[in-house]
């Protein structure tokens, strides 16, 4: 478990890890927090010729809340942002994907932003940003972009993002008083790999739903938002029956595939159960918060 | 041999019985352990072995050219020559010409994972980077892993010399089995499925082997290997004489069996060495350890009947087992006599029927995991008193309970031959019923299944047999392959010096993450007068070595006690005659008291162990003629207590005569739309005879009984059905952290053996052959569901409750 030889280059700042990516083509990868990439490179699963290490970058380092969001720098640790004062009340959704995802140890090495555009699509940290929605900036040779975290996700690993580009920090967008989250990922033990989760947040309206979101993760090739499960909310009064539903429209239609955690059928099972109990959550916060 | 003598303990101790601080932990919490992976010689060159990518496959070619031409890269051995360099590995199966293993494969691969060709370079990225060029082209071949489908006419054979892929079969009858089933009133029947997992110890196999062509001396650094009175068979694995090969043991991070005689890895690293004519260094990583390293656990499907009475007294068991146990059979099914070594638990039953047969698949072969085999004997028994007592409308202790074997009984002969050397199985049954409130929890149960919550409480009461005998390689056959070795020995040299200071030299392996050390020091602490802390202890290499097993078989503790107890007499017998000539005293007049012989009757007039020691090392012609410089003692202790089975092998004789015993009780609570499992409490409450240390006991039970858990919830080496293993790393094959254990209440019941210095039992396989049979029967309980197949995990859990809905 030794990984291929490589080359490591060291940026100072964004624009200097764009350049490097630029000058040094496909064959570079970005190096953040490494809790990902270091034990692909160790299996052999990924073997990069160049690394740009963008945790020396001070530009990247910030995180910072307004009452638009809360916004989340490339090279910020895991365990920073989620022990920063507004993380849990700018993105509280994203606040307990990260409590859920490794150990302590992990997560100060790990990066929020690196875990959203590594784009596994079991991770708890993209389906959180997913389903509280914000934008990726990205920034490449030619300037800066926005993408939508609607957009960012294609597929297995594989974002947006365009050759040569980086993410730099993702803003996550506020939801107004009134608004529940839940989160809640199934592994089979403590410390292994959420084998489905749910992300939702509901918003709560003298007594009606009248905004939702609803996201799976584990159970296709991108996080996945769930637009029926949505359908169903809104416009209904919180309850269990309404979250039943919601639950089995949100698993419904979904096809996972099998691996030696479980089968197919039992990831869709799971997918339900989450969404279920997540709803329940989210709804008793918004309560509690109006 | 006869039955031993029964022995007097002595009443009062000073040291055996106290928890003294293990004094092997200053130097590995300090990283001062001198591990295999941070031994480093000058020159030294690392390994990579290239393994198969394939399940089963004929290897057509082999071409290493890229990978020769990789800078650092210094030679390369394949399947296509390593022949040339080494013989075939030391085999106890039952018929090694037929299931030939070599370190690498030879001809065809026989599990993903077996090695194909193995690099030496100058680093082991180096290597792993040339391992990787290596090509190699296959035909593949229909892949094998279900042992029920080896057993068919059209399976494909894994290997051909054998002509089936049933390397053994055999019935054995011990007792009246028919009889006792005619007998009944009630038999219950069930099939059970015990699925592979092994030992995951922190740091995996490693070897630095070093070859002197001018003495032609191969010496060989390894973490690894019991045995050391078997490495003849390793030094004609190498083609050295068996006088020219030496290993010196290093502390390793944990074996559980997992580096019982695990001899690949010295054995690469030795023919490498040998090959390029520099010390080379094989340091298995984690994926090398768990596709290739030997020593996967039992993996087991049985039919199992067991016969009562209507009033609950049990009376005959009849098992059918198949076992999987992979490409090759390193060990036989030595796995099994530790199943027959308590085939009735801790209950009266007058015979057992048992139909074994080993199957070869395309998985890698087994090797000894904790239990080595009799923590699926316990698992299975338990699953079936459980099932009689629910066919009964019994309570599952008071079938246990009604069953046992009672106190004036022993010794018991069970009917397989072994015997049971002590017990008193219903004062642990009490004890564990006090320590956990049982009678509390099932109120509280109660209270909480009506909120609608899904808890369950569970119990077992099982055998831990300890210290096995060389009959149990060969009993399995009316002509055994090898010869009929009955030794299995454990020495120790003692020696104190000039200043009083004692140091003792052990033979087997170094720490295996057990407490060799402690326990010796302790020992001797004991014998000799001295403190366990001022005992110093240290390692010999095999080659000026002494006989010894080393751990195994929960044997290292009671053997290396006994092999002090001999040493520690030679010592204060000599030291006696020296006092006598110092005190001017008739040595039938001395007594040995607090560390010194003393006049009897006149206290004042004595001399200490270091005052006679300085005598004896420094004063030769002060004392009587016949008295050697020094005072040094070495023992050899042989197997206490061995008898021969009969020819007919209806009776296997004494084979694992120091049985301790366990109960558990578990309360879980049990998600049934996830399947997962949380503990609510555990209790476990062993009986291994006198604690030498409470603390390292209780140690051993909390590991065991969490890596019970882990077989018994999650933990499997997965193959699917075209061979490939889908648990290749620690993010596949889950193992359980704190975070998944439950706090133990642990307690210890004390039952002396009668044979054993001080009263010692072996302890060290405790927990994981109790926690499946207590764990499952909280499951079931929780949820009305009847648990057959290990893992139980999530999924088959869920599984279970929605078949039942």
């Amino acid at each position: 478990m030794k990984s291929p030889p490589f080359e490591y280059h060291r940026a100072g700042s964004a624009t200097e890890a764009a350049a490097l990516l630029g000058e040094l083509g496909f064959d570079a990868r970005i190096l953040a927090g490494g809790q990902s990439l270091i034990p692909l490179m160790n299996l052999r699963l990924a073997a990069p010729g160049f690394l740009v290490d963008i945790t020396h970058a001070p530009d990247l380092a910030g995180i910072g809340a307004n009452g638009a969001g809360l916004h989340v720098g490339a090279a910020a640790r895991q365990r920073t942002v989620e022990l920063h004062a507004e993380t849990l009340a700018a993105a509280p959704v994203l606040a307990d994907a990260i409590s859920n995802a490794g150990q302590v140890p992990v997560r100060h090495q790990g990066t929020v932003v690196g875990s959203i555009a590594h784009a596994d699509p079991s991770a708890e940290m993209p389906a959180a940003f997913k389903a509280q929605g914000g934008t990726v900036t990205a920034q490449g040779a030619g300037g800066t972009r926005e993408i939508s975290s609607e957009d960012f996700f294609e597929g297995y690993f594989t974002t947006a993002l365009e050759e040569g580009e980086l993410v730099t920090g993702v803003t996550v967008d506020a939801w107004p008083s009134g608004t529940g989250h839940g989160f809640l990922e199934f592994s089979v033990t403590k410390e292994s790999w959420p084998i489905a989760l749910a992300a939702v947040m509901v918003h709560v309206d003298a007594g009606t739903i009248d905004r939702a979101s609803v996201v799976l993760g584990g159970v296709a090739e991108v996080p996945l938002r769930r637009p029926e499960a949505e359908a169903i909310l809104v416009g209904s009064a919180p309850g269990a029956e309404v979250f039943a539903g919601a639950a089995e429209a949100a698993a419904a239609g979904i096809e996972p595939l099998s691996d030696s955690f479980g089968s197919g059928a039992y990831r869709k099972k799971l997918a339900r159960v989450l969404t279920r109990r997540a709803l329940t959550t989210a709804a008793e916060r918004a309560g509690g918060a109006t | 041999m006869t039955v031993p003598e029964v022995r007097q303990h002595p009443e009062h101790l000073e040291w055996v019985g106290k928890s003294i601080p293990r004094v092997e932990d200053p130097k590995f919490l300090r990283g001062r352990g001198n591990y295999i992976d941070d031994y480093e010689v000058p020159n030294m060159l690392e390994v990579a072995v290239a393994r198969s990518t394939m399940a089963h496959a004929k290897i057509l070619s082999i071409d290493t050219s890229a990978a020769e031409a990789v800078p650092g890269v210094v030679a390369i051995v394949t399947s296509e020559n390593v022949t040339d360099h080494v013989n075939p590995m030391p085999d106890f199966g039952p018929s090694p010409d037929k299931h030939t293993w070599y370190c690498l494969a030879v001809d065809k691969v026989r599990y993903m994972g077996e090695g194909v060709a193995v690099v030496a370079a100058t680093s082991r990225a180096i290597a792993e980077d040339a391992a990787e060029l290596i090509e190699v082209e296959y035909e593949p071949l229909e892949p094998l892993t279900d042992m029920l489908a080896a057993l068919t006419d059209d399976a494909p054979l894994i290997h051909e010399a054998l002509e089936s892929n049933v390397p053994f079969h055999r019935k054995f009858a011990f007792g009246d089995v028919d009889g006792d089933f005619a007998a009944a009133d009630v038999i219950v029947r069930d099939t059970l499925w015990w699925g592979r997992s092994g030992g995951q110890p922190l740091e995996t196999v490693g070897a630095v082997a070093d070859y002197d062509s001018a003495t032609g001396m191969m010496t060989i650094h390894v973490n690894s290997m019991s045995f050391t009175h078997f490495l003849f068979l390793l030094a004609n694995t190498l083609r050295v004489p068996s006088n020219k090969l030496d290993l010196q043991p290093h502390p390793s991070g944990g074996s559980f069996g997992a580096k019982f005689f695990e001899v690949k890895t010295a054995t690469i690293a030795a023919m490498m060495a040998r090959v390029t004519g520099r010390p080379v260094k094989f340091m298995q990583d984690r994926l090398d350890n768990i596709a290739n390293g030997d020593h996967h656990g039992s993996d087991r499907y049985y039919e199992v009947e067991l016969a009562a009475k209507s009033d609950g007294t049990l009376l005959s068991t009849r098992y059918k087992v198949v076992d999987n146990y992979g490409a090759y059979i390193q060990f036989g099914v030595g796995q099994h006599g530790n199943s027959l070594a308590q085939a009735v638990g801790p209950y009266r039953m007058s015979s057992i029927g048992y139909d074994l047969t080993a199957v070869l698949t395309n998985k890698c072969q087994q090797g000894a995991y904790r239990g080595f085999g009799s923590e699926v004997g316990n698992w299975i028994l338990e699953r079936m008193v459980d099932l009689m007592a629910a066919e009964l409308d019994m309570d599952p202790f008071e079938i246990r309970r009604m069953n046992f074997i009672q106190p004036d009984q022993f010794p018991y002969f069970i009917p397989t031959g072994n015997v049971y050397d002590s017990g008193d199985y219903e004062a642990v049954l009490k004890k564990t019923m006090e320590l956990s409130d049982y009678k509390g929890w099932r109120k509280r149960q109660a209270e909480m299944r009506a909120e609608g919550r899904h808890i369950g409480i569970g119990v077992c009461t099982c055998q831990e047999r300890s210290v096995f005998s060389a009959t149990e390689f060969w009993f399995w056959f009316d002509e055994p392959v090898a010869a009929p070795v009955t030794s299995a020995p454990e020495s120790v040299t003692l020696k104190v010096d000039a200043m009083g200071a004692v140091t003792a030299t052990l033979y087997s392996n170094a720490s295996w993450g057990n407490s060799p050390e402690t326990m010796v020091a302790q020992f001797a602490a004991e014998e000799l007068g001295v403190k366990p802390e001022d005992v110093s202890v240290v390692y010999a290499g095999s080659n000026q070595g002494m006989p010894a097993t080393g751990p195994g078989g929960s044997r290292f503790t009671i053997m290396v006690g006994g092999a002090v107890e001999g040493a520690a007499q030679s010592i204060r017998a000599k030291a006696a005659k020296i006092a006598a000539h110092l005190l001017e005293a008739n040595e039938d007049d001395l007594v040995w008291e607090d560390g010194g012989f003393a006049v009897r009757g006149s206290p004042d007039q004595r001399k200490e162990l270091a005052e006679i020691a300085l005598a004896a090392h420094m004063f030769k012609h002060s004392l009587p003629e016949e008295i050697e410089t020094g005072l040094e003692a070495s023992h050899v202790q042989d197997h206490p207590y061995t008898t021969m089975p009969n020819p007919e092998r209806t009776n296997l004789g004494v084979f694992y005569p120091f049985v301790g015993h366990a109960s558990h009780v578990v309360v879980v609570e049990v998600d049934p739309e996830t399947g997962r499992v949380e503990f609510l409490d555990y209790t476990a409450v062993h009986d291994c005879g006198t604690v030498v240390n409470p603390r390292s006991v209780g140690g051993q039970v909390i590991g065991g009984t969490v890596q019970g858990l882990g077989s018994t919830l999650f933990e499997e080496f997965l193959y699917d059905e075209d061979g490939v293993l889908r648990t290749p790393s620690f993010a596949e094959y889950l193992i359980p952290s704190a975070l998944d254990s439950p706090t133990l209440r642990v307690g210890h019941n004390e039952t002396p053996s009668p044979y054993t210095p001080y009263g010692v039992k072996g302890g060290g396989e405790a927990g994981r052959m109790m926690a499946p049979s207590a764990i499952c029967a909280a499951i079931d309980d929780a949820l009305g569901i009847r648990i057959r197949r290990l893992p139980a995990t999530p999924e088959r859990i869920v599984e279970m409750v929605d078949a039942k809905d």
